[in-house]
């Protein structure tokens, strides 16, 4: 598929693409958001099936990269985009989800190291799945606690999972349960936060992370 | 100058207590007194009438074609040094101090302003009048005490008498009072008359009660005065303080912020890039060996070049050269790094300036250095570093960069020359860039040593 990429590190920029190029894809580099903008909203242009963009970038290396892909997102709702973040920013996490969560990711840089994970969510986001990074995740649990003492051990690792954008079937395949097993979890955890049932992934990340985001506030 | 209150008790004890009245004629003060009068009397007729006259014959002259306007101001000069001589003898014969009142000064330059200024001097005049009236005053009381003291004699010499030659008559009993009355007096006069003549010099002779409180006025605006500029300058330093403490503080924070920026964009991009070549190298390292090995050697480039950058970066937090060998060793260093040629001159001591002080000389130098190989266009620079006694204060470190370059370098706000200057005000130091365009840089640094 086609990517567009936005990193104002070379080497970085130069890694990533030689990967994505090993396992087949087109890839576009760019070394500043504004480039990227350029490139993506001229009069010709063709929309990439992926956007993977640092927060980071010059000239004034704040968060270029979030404000230029919150944008995108607004001009093109359905663009998949990945943000590649040095740090985890809930606030970032929060303007970049509130466009919706179909095809929404954000995840550290560090990630990047992880190059199975790395090409798992370009995947996903890329196929309008949500992918939250689990330390924005855990940010988030830790913040809200008490909140969830109700949850077995097992339901709290289960929501865990589901924040971060797994499906079903991946949180059966990463806590090597059965997918039964999964959705009686799943169940009970959506009764007992007064969640609805759904089976669709990014609204039902969507849900738990608004839960989450008000009950968090309301400490 | 004896204090007002014990003039009187110490001149004249017969007229302030009791006991000095009825020790009156044999108190010292008597004697000295009696002595002060007949010495003053000499002293006045002689000495004092003949400056009188000259003044006097002066003045009456002056309707006289003038001709007394060339010898009054003479004269009055001399009538100035018999109230100085005057007063030193009252000091010596009293022990009362008379102060010198000064005299006027001249307002304009030249003959005529010294002539006005000697004639328009009220002193001059007080002390011609005081010549007549103290011998006035020293010869009533010297007359008055010595007869007195006379009558006292007489009245005991007729009253010895009258008992030897005719014992039957009793008027030798009245003697006795009246020699005793007489000798009093006399000792009374003899003090009251010095007091007096202590009092008349005092009012013409010394420092006329309104220029004291002139005096006075003036000192203690003088004293306001300094006051006020003393609590100016406070303020100024605190303002300063205030100031260099803030430039501080934004110094350190820009430093972290360059660190922070230096690790993000450096060391951690390039490790996330050796997670990357590695990753694929380990996906590769199945299907396409040679790939993997292409991937690995990518990484291990990698991995020397974060030491490197590691280094540079570790380096610019704080020199290890600089904490182990000192500046002299660390300014050697630096100008070894440098791609343009650079002579250093390093004077001895400069261990005594403090680490904090020899830390902000080193990244003068630094932040200097690499101005000049990045903009300067010069072929070389020169490095001089020494520590300068300071007279006023704690010895200073004199840091000095020149090159012959292009010149025209300037501390813009945000640059790096404008954080040392911050680093450098902090530390109570002062900087000094002077580049003209085309004619070279100077950066001059000047940090006291203590901090």
């Amino acid at each position: 598929m086609r990517i567009v990429i936005a990193e104002d590190s070379v080497l970085l920029l130069d890694g990533l693409t030689r990967l994505l190029q090993t396992e087949g894809h087109d890839v576009v580099g760019h070394r500043t958001a504004e480039d990227m903008v350029a490139a993506l909203t001229a009069p010709d242009a063709s929309l990439p099936d992926l956007l993977v963009t640092d927060v980071r970038m010059p000239p004034s290396h704040t968060d270029e990269g979030l404000r230029a892909a919150v944008h995108l997102r607004s001009l093109y709702p359905d663009l998949p985009v990945l943000v590649l973040s040095q740090y985890v920013e809930q606030r970032y996490a929060a303007e970049l989800f509130a466009h919706g969560s179909r095809a929404v990711g954000y995840v550290l840089k560090d990630r990047v190291a992880d190059v199975e994970e790395f090409l798992d969510a370009v995947a996903r986001v890329a196929g309008g799945g949500t992918v939250l990074d689990p330390e924005v995740v855990s940010q988030v649990l830790a913040r809200t606690r008490h909140e969830l003492d109700d949850l077995t051990p097992r339901e709290r690792e289960v929501l865990a999972l589901m924040a971060e954008g797994l499906s079903n079937a991946a949180i059966a395949d990463r806590l090597v349960v059965g997918p039964a097993a999964v959705e009686k979890h799943v169940t009970n955890i959506l009764t007992k936060l007064g969640l609805p049932v759904d089976a669709d992934t990014h609204r039902r990340v969507l849900a738990v992370l608004r839960w989450l985001d008000r009950n968090g506030e309301a400490r | 100058m004896t204090s007002t209150r014990s003039v009187p008790r110490e001149t004249a004890p017969a007229v302030t207590s009791l006991p000095g009245l009825l020790r009156a004629p044999w108190a010292g003060a008597t004697w000295r007194g009696l002595a002060q009068l007949a010495l003053g009397y000499l002293w006045l007729v002689t000495v004092g009438l003949v400056v009188f006259d000259l003044v006097l014959v002066a003045a009456s002259l002056v309707p006289a074609l003038g001709l007394g306007l060339l010898v009054l101001p003479a004269t009055l000069w001399l009538a100035r040094w018999f109230a100085a001589a005057e007063r030193a003898r009252l000091a010596a014969q009293t022990g009362i101090a008379i102060q010198d009142p000064g005299r006027r000064r001249p307002a304009r330059p030249g003959w005529w302003g010294r002539t006005t200024a000697e004639l328009t001097d009220r002193r001059g005049w007080l002390a011609t009048a005081y010549a007549v009236a103290g011998l006035v005053v020293v010869t009533t009381f010297l007359s008055l005490a010595v007869v007195a003291a006379g009558s006292a004699v007489a009245a005991v010499i007729l009253g010895v008498h009258s008992v030897v030659t005719q014992p039957a008559d009793l008027s030798w009993l009245l003697a006795v009072p009246v020699a005793v009355v007489l000798a009093w007096l006399a000792a009374v006069l003899a003090q009251v008359g010095t007091l007096v003549t202590a009092s008349l010099a005092q009012a013409m002779l010394g420092v006329s009660p309104a220029s004291a409180a002139r005096a006075a006025q003036h000192a203690a605006e003088a004293e306001a005065r300094a006051a006020e500029t003393a609590a100016t300058s406070a303020r100024q330093r605190a303002v300063e303080l205030t100031e260099t403490r803030a430039a501080a503080l934004e110094a350190a924070d820009a430093e972290r912020r360059r660190i922070e920026r230096d690790l993000h964009d450096g060391a951690q991009q390039r490790l996330v890039a050796l997670g990357v070549a590695l990753g694929t190298a380990r996906r590769a390292a199945e299907t396409d060996p040679a790939a993997a090995v292409t991937a690995v050697e990518h990484a291990h480039t990698e991995v020397k070049e974060t030491l490197a950058e590691l280094r540079d970066l570790v380096r610019g937090i704080h020199p290890a050269v600089l904490a182990d060998r000192g500046l002299d060793d660390a300014l050697s260093a630096l100008a070894a790094r440098s791609p343009v040629p650079v002579r250093v001159d390093a004077g001895p001591d400069l261990g005594r300036a403090g680490s904090g002080v020899q830390a902000a000389a080193y990244f003068v130098v630094a932040e200097a250095l690499t101005n000049v190989a990045r903009h300067a266009r010069a072929t070389r620079a020169h490095v001089r570093a020494a520590v300068v006694p300071d007279p006023e204060g704690p010895a200073r470190l004199l840091v000095e960069v020149s090159d012959d370059g292009a010149g025209g370098a300037e501390a813009r706000p945000g640059s790096g020359l404008a954080g040392l200057r911050g680093r450098v005000a902090a530390l109570d130091g002062t900087f000094d860039l002077t580049s003209p365009p085309g004619a070279g840089t100077r950066l001059r640094v000047e940090l006291p040593c203590a901090s």
